[in-house]
């Protein structure tokens, strides 16, 4: 009998965020959709493994080294132990609050330590490599795939800027190359970071406020809810393209200005949806229930009526995802984005420069912006279809 | 007047979901004659609804099949006598509202509100009758209303169905269906919405129409009581299949099926004959010294008024008096019956005294301290004796928390038990009290049936171990046989632990079994109290009287009809 009480719990231990989950991937269109992001995903971890100018192994006179170990940066390495947590805690089946905390946990360590410890040098030669190699000092190399870092302009080779994919002898650049000599398609997969990056971060920093705020007006209604209401109209009047540019204009391009600001002026519509869930949920009577049975209002708020009230904003926010990363495409597209480091919309925007059209800037990050958001939107769909009680066939 | 109207003979609905088959209808067979009323009866999910919806052709074509079975409709002496399940679609049409009618339970959302009650009848009335103008056709909707006495029908005629009470849309469905003059009327629990005040008037209603027109009516209900007043016949339904069917006075005196003595046997009305005497013997025994108790609950002059505010700054225009000046104590141990119609402020005063809704004015004491103007942070250790168990049993429990949460989060909230395993055993303890096997405590909610939920409801209320309950209708959304065992789980638990209950209900059988006292509420104030057998006995307000005398019985057979003459 213990045994089977136990067995059940492990069954159902997560019953309603299970079946939800299950619906939405039992569809091909998410499935497709989630798999295109884990892809993203995979690139933007491994993306200094995948393409990069140092070599992974050399053999020189004095012994093997690594130039690549030697040159990751503090980013790299909280990215990639993050990455590996995750994979651990889903192998191992942890409950979803539990490994949130956990990856948060190992997050502030690994940055701790990366930032402290781990020193790249200073001066980034990405062509003493090839140099080496060319002289004869080197006695066998391994390159990575890609052998190509994203901000190597090619200087050893001259003048390199718009080369047609494939087009030269002796150099592999399968999506060509872009207006400062460097490999298009190196620079698309770190870029796969700043889209992945600002998409989440933007979308976190909205919900968090957004639940919080929503969640307040809709529990406590009357006063709080005016003044709420008023401040979300507010924020809500103010256009967020515009106030990027000024933004960029004044401050200069900033990744992180970014996401802040797409934050904190998408969040009114998490509010909205929060506190309809949560003026509706009030009056449920189980959440009288816990008000009568004298329960802390902690556990109210967010043990009875945020897990019932948070499905719409979870689709929310899948379609939040990909809006931000086309904010970041736009501003980029305007020339406004990140001046050295890549990014898929700033591509685009060098492909429409010149009176010539290169085809190849405008395929390819055009491509890759084109099925991430397409991706992210198949799965908001899917997952808005699995919590919508009207549209199931049974029950 | 004995041609049949309709003959449904063996017949049998299958409805496929996903890769299940339920076989809702299995090999039911009934006749109904010209002016005769036919009832279904039976618990939910018996099939009496499916029945009714394949003698309309109402269900799904994709889900519902029929495997065997013939549906012969038709007394007309010039219309030759048509199998209803071989009809296309399009004949279907024409028969449904103008030869069936149907009426269904929710008058609230069988209108359309969108359109005024005119156009909803003229419109069912010129599809059928294309020829008629639209004059001729006002006239006979005015007229159809006037029928189902809709106080000045020429007014009432241009109003939207918002302007209406409960019971003048159902009045107002009920001659949508009969401007049509049809000869088979479908009604599937017409009256189960309705207050049984209402209730009495509707069921008058039809049996005047019927007796009129000589149109023969399908009824669909779950209550023994509306059966006894209005039908001819009745047939019991059990899990898709007949079990008895006959002449009303035959199966009500003496059922012959298993099944049909088991639900007449869990009637409140019948219940109280065998086991209240004793029980309420025992209990009046064990409280003997204690008879004269102080009260556990007193209220003095309570009114809660909630705001109707207009304009842009929200300013007050005035008050809906949910409750309006009420007084009254209960003694410990006793239960209190609350009764009253829909909207009549007894949930609102049950839940005040819990101080989930804030009262306006006046007081109430809970063993002396003053309640009613403490702050809700000051409230909380009383909640440990106060509690509230609520209607319905499926939003009454958080979809998302398994059993053991939902019953040990608030102990630990309130310091009951050393650790969580030492809870979990209270609350398995708890459940057995309630009857309710405790290894089902690591399921969720919906892993149980209503009866079973009412139970788990029942269950958090007591890990606590109140003193005092209101038990706001809770036995209102369970089938009869349910009812029965939840109101005897409540009696056993009041004898075992001494609990004070306030009762709210609107089911004056229930009141009549479980309740030592009784109050009648009427628009928000308290209009008769008092020992419930005194009460019901010899009511003195004119509110109980009327209240009292609509409950449909089993054993006043047409005493509605009688009454209302």
């Amino acid at each position: 009998m213990i045994e089977m009480t136990t067995k059940n719990k492990v069954r159902t231990s997560s019953g309603y965020a299970r079946t939800i989950l299950k619906e939405a991937f039992g569809q091909w269109s998410a499935r497709i959709g989630f798999f295109w992001i884990a892809v993203i995903a995979l690139l933007a971890v491994f993306s200094p493994f995948i393409a990069n100018s140092h070599p992974y192994l050399i053999k020189t006179n004095t012994g093997i080294s690594s130039p690549l170990l030697k040159y990751l940066e503090p980013a790299d390495i909280i990215l990639l132990s993050v990455f590996i947590t995750i994979l651990v805690l889903v192998y191992l089946r942890k409950r979803l609050m539990f490994s949130l905390l956990v990856v948060l946990v190992i997050t502030g360590i690994t940055s701790v330590i990366s930032f402290s410890f781990v020193e790249p040098p200073q001066l980034v030669v990405y062509e003493k490599y090839r140099e080496m190699e060319k002289q004869g000092k080197l006695e066998w190399v391994i390159n990575a795939p890609i052998p190509y870092s994203a901000k190597d302009y090619l200087r050893d080779y001259g003048e390199t800027g718009m080369e047609e994919p494939l087009s030269e002898d002796g150099r592999t650049h399968w999506f060509g190359t872009e207006q400062s000599g460097a490999d298009v398609l190196s620079r698309m997969i770190h870029a796969c970071r700043i889209a992945l990056g600002i998409g989440f971060v933007a979308t976190g920093i909205a919900m968090f406020i957004g639940i919080i705020l929503g969640g307040l007006m809709g529990y406590f209604s009357g006063i709080v809810d005016m003044l709420g209401m008023r401040l979300v109209e507010i924020f809500e009047a103010i256009p967020t393209l515009f106030l990027l540019l000024t933004f960029v204009a004044f401050f200069g391009s900033s990744l992180y200005l970014m996401m802040v600001i797409i934050g904190v002026t998408t969040w009114p519509g998490y509010a909205r949806y929060v506190r309809a869930e949560f003026l509706k949920l009030r009056k449920m009577e189980y959440v009288q229930s816990a008000i009568a049975c004298g329960l802390p209002l902690r556990s109210i708020l967010f043990k009875h009526m945020l897990p019932n009230g948070i499905a719409p904003v979870l689709v929310a926010a899948s379609f939040g995802v990909a809006s931000a990363i086309l904010f970041e495409a736009i501003l980029s597209f305007l020339g406004l984005g990140l001046v050295d480091n890549p990014s898929w919309g700033q591509m685009l925007y060098q492909a429409v420069q010149s009176a010539s059209f290169y085809w190849w800037m405008a395929f390819f990050p055009g491509g890759a912006i084109f099925l991430t958001v397409f991706a992210y939107n198949l799965m908001g769909e899917a997952l808005r279809d699995a919590i919508d009680p009207y549209l199931k066939k049974t029950s | 007047m004995t041609d049949v109207v309709i003959k449904v003979s063996n017949l049998k609905t299958y409805l496929e979901i996903g890769d299940m088959v339920v076989k809702a209808v299995e090999k039911v067979s009934f006749e109904i004659n010209r002016g005769e009323t036919y009832c279904l009866v039976g618990e939910s999910g018996s099939g009496k609804s499916v029945t009714a919806l394949s003698i309309m052709k109402l269900l799904p074509k994709g889900i519902a099949n029929h495997p065997t079975g013939e549906i012969i409709f038709g007394s007309k002496q010039d219309l030759k006598p048509i199998n209803i399940l071989n009809v296309q679609e399009e004949d279907m049409r024409n028969i449904r509202g103008s030869r069936i009618a149907m009426i269904f339970q929710e008058p609230m959302n069988s209108l359309n509100p969108v359109y005024t009650i005119g156009e909803q009848i003229m419109e069912a009335l010129q599809i059928h009758w294309p020829e008629i103008s639209d004059e001729q056709a006002r006239k006979k909707a005015i007229k159809a209303l006037a029928d189902v006495q809709i106080p000045d029908p020429e007014q009432r005629i241009d109003e939207y169905p918002h302007r209406l009470s409960g019971g003048q849309r159902q009045r107002v469905m009920i001659a949508m269906a009969m401007v049509c003059e049809p000869e088979l009327l479908v009604a599937d629990e017409p009256t189960t919405a309705l207050d049984v005040t209402v209730q009495a008037e509707i069921l008058k209603l039809m049996q005047n129409l019927q007796k009129r027109n000589g149109m023969s009516i399908l009824f669909i209900t779950h209550d023994f009581g509306v059966v006894a007043q209005i039908a001819h016949k009745l047939a019991v339904m059990k899990q898709g299949e007949m079990v008895e069917q006959g002449e009303v006075q035959q199966v009500l005196d003496n059922p012959q099926h298993e099944y049909t003595q088991k639900l007449l046997a869990a009637l409140p009305e019948n219940l109280k004959q065998k086991n209240r005497a004793a029980m309420l013997a025992s209990f009046r025994e064990s409280q003997g010294k204690n008879k004269d108790e102080k009260d556990i609950i007193k209220i003095e002059n309570l009114k809660v008024y909630f705001p109707i505010r207009k304009g842009v700054f929200r300013h007050t225009v005035d008050h809906v008096k949910a409750v309006d000046d009420v007084s009254l104590s209960i003694r410990k141990g006793q239960i209190m019956a609350l009764v009253g119609e829909s909207g009549c402020g007894k949930t609102t005063l049950g839940r005040t005294l819990l101080r989930l809704i804030d009262p306006t004015e006046g007081a109430f004491f809970y063993n002396g301290h003053k309640l009613s103007s403490l702050s809700q942070k000051k409230v909380l250790p009383y909640r440990r004796d106060l509690q509230f168990i609520f209607q319905d049993p499926i939003s009454s429990l958080n979809p998302r928390l398994n059993i053991a949460t939902i019953l040990t989060e608030p102990m630990s909230a309130h310091g009951i038990g050393a650790n969580r395993e030492e809870r979990i055993l209270l609350a398995q303890d708890v459940m057995q009290q309630v009857q309710l096997a405790p290894d089902y405590i690591w399921r969720y909610p919906h892993e149980f049936s209503g009866g079973q939920r009412q139970r788990i409801g029942i269950a958090r209320s007591l890990v606590l171990n109140p003193k005092f309950i209101v038990c706001d209708e809770v036995t209102s959304a369970l089938d009869v046989s349910v009812q029965a065992e939840i109101l005897d789980i409540l009696l056993t638990l009041r004898n075992e632990r001494g609990l004070t209950l306030l009762f709210i209900t609107h089911n004056i059988s229930v009141v009549e079994y479980i309740s030592d006292e009784i109050a009648v509420m009427y628009k928000g104030k308290i209009v008769e109290q008092g020992d419930t057998d005194v009460v019901i006995s010899s009511p003195e307000h004119e509110y109980t009287r009327k209240l009292l005398s609509s409950v449909p019985r089993l054993h006043h057979r047409g005493y509605i009809t009688r009454f209302a003459d």
